[in-house]
């Protein structure tokens, strides 16, 4: 049995959080006083905190994934004039980018303007695998991306062979990442969609 | 009964071509591939244009709302040695920020990123509704949590000041464009499909 074992584990552990918190104390000795404040009032949450299984995961060559879901953010100069005509797009569009559902596993995505219409950030929480991920876009939405894309300086084109490296060489790794249900992916979020429409007629006719 | 047979009323049909022909305005200065990749798109986008899905709306004071569904994208300069203090305890969360979190019912997903030299942070996250009502959830359930995180921000009042929420809404960007796969379905909706699911599985699993 896993009795003995686990208490060791327990107690191996409990040592690892004070370590933890004592190194967070250290940390937080210069920081502004409300920081300082919010650390001690924290602790009670903290210790359970640290002790929890970590949680961080690689999303493949770069970014951050909680279970089943991972995050990818991009910071890239605009191409010249490249701001005003993504800008025009998108409100054609009227801000929505419905080309996103033929990805398949893209939960959600933010296109936002930075420091003056010099930088775009480009934000998503997809399914998986970063490569498979890219691959999604490359297959699926090739000229949608293209359109976008076009408007940012250096882009090679989804056609080729160093669009990935462009793409990684953009992105920026989050160094924390939540997910409040990390096992749904997009379909398994539709399949429940389908289910709750189906219990709900269901419980409408035997009403 | 036949399917209704829908068309576009002859003023929106109209309207699209208008846009159709502003978006080829607005790329006749486009690298090559780009308009090539707007003529491949343009039927897609014609429909897409005549007959949009729900527009992004506002999230309230600031920010994009799509259905359910809202956006906030926070840039803030650090002050200095917090993107150290920062990261050091994001570190030994080992990335878990489940905790303080999940009290969060109505939070999604949230990110937190350095830039520029860490210089620079952001934090996005994808929430439920109005912006007003989820920075109070912020502030009522996990203002210690918020302080520690943000007192490596330039300038940040402390949760409980008066002037927290002013300094949100001015480093806050709203996004320009924003998608969501299931726009109509919140995290409370997504709990409750999630028990059906599971009570379905042990259905089935009994009658087979």
């Amino acid at each position: 049995m896993q009795t003995e074992a686990g208490k060791t584990t327990a107690t191996e552990q409990n040592s690892l959080v004070e370590e933890k918190i004592q190194k967070l104390r250290e940390l937080y000795a210069d920081a502004p006083e409300l920081g300082r404040v919010a650390l001690e009032k924290g602790l009670p949450d903290l210790r359970r905190e640290l002790g929890a299984a970590t949680g961080a995961q690689t999303a493949g060559r770069i970014g951050a994934r909680q279970g089943k879901v991972s995050e990818l953010t991009g910071i890239i100069p605009f191409a010249k004039g490249g701001a005003k005509r993504l800008r025009g797009l998108l409100q054609a569009l009227e801000g929505n980018f419905r080309g996103g559902d033929a990805v398949g596993t893209l939960h959600d995505m933010r296109f936002v303007f930075l420091d003056y219409d010099t930088k775009l950030l480009f934000a998503t929480a997809y399914d998986g695998e970063w490569d498979a991920y890219i691959d999604d876009f490359v297959t699926k939405i090739p000229n949608s991306m293209d359109l976008i894309f076009c408007n940012l300086e250096g882009w090679p084109g989804i056609h080729s062979s160093t669009v990935k490296d462009f793409i990684a060489n953009h992105q920026v790794a989050a160094e924390a990442w939540y997910v409040a249900s990390p096992n749904l992916t997009v379909a398994e979020t539709r399949r429940l969609e389908r289910l709750g429409k189906a219990a709900d007629e269901f419980l409408d006719k035997v009403a | 009964m036949p399917p209704e047979v829908r068309k576009n009323p002859p003023d929106k049909d109209q309207n699209a071509e208008k846009k159709i022909q502003q978006v080829r305005e607005l790329f006749a200065d486009a690298p090559d591939l780009g308009k090539k990749a707007l003529e491949n798109v343009l039927k897609e986008l014609t429909s897409q244009v005549s007959a949009p899905p729900p527009p992004i709306e506002s999230a309230g004071r600031v920010g994009a709302r799509l259905g359910k569904r809202s956006e906030l994208t926070i840039i803030v300069p650090l002050v200095p040695g917090g993107a150290k203090r920062l990261r050091t305890f994001l570190q030994l969360l080992g990335g878990n920020l489940s905790p303080g979190a999940t009290k969060v019912g109505t939070l999604h997903d949230m990110r937190f990123v350095f830039f520029d030299n860490d210089t620079r942070m952001l934090f996005a996250t994808s929430f439920d509704g109005d912006w007003d009502v989820y920075i109070d959830d912020f502030i009522a359930l996990i203002p210690d949590y918020l302080d520690l995180m943000d007192s490596a921000w330039e300038g940040w009042p402390g949760i409980r000041s008066p002037g927290a929420k002013d300094y949100l809404v001015k480093h806050q960007i709203t996004a320009e464009g924003w998608f969501v796969a299931d726009p109509d379905l919140t995290l409370a909706e997504i709990e409750r499909l999630k028990r059906l699911g599971k009570a379905a599985d042990e259905f089935l699993d009994k009658v087979a």
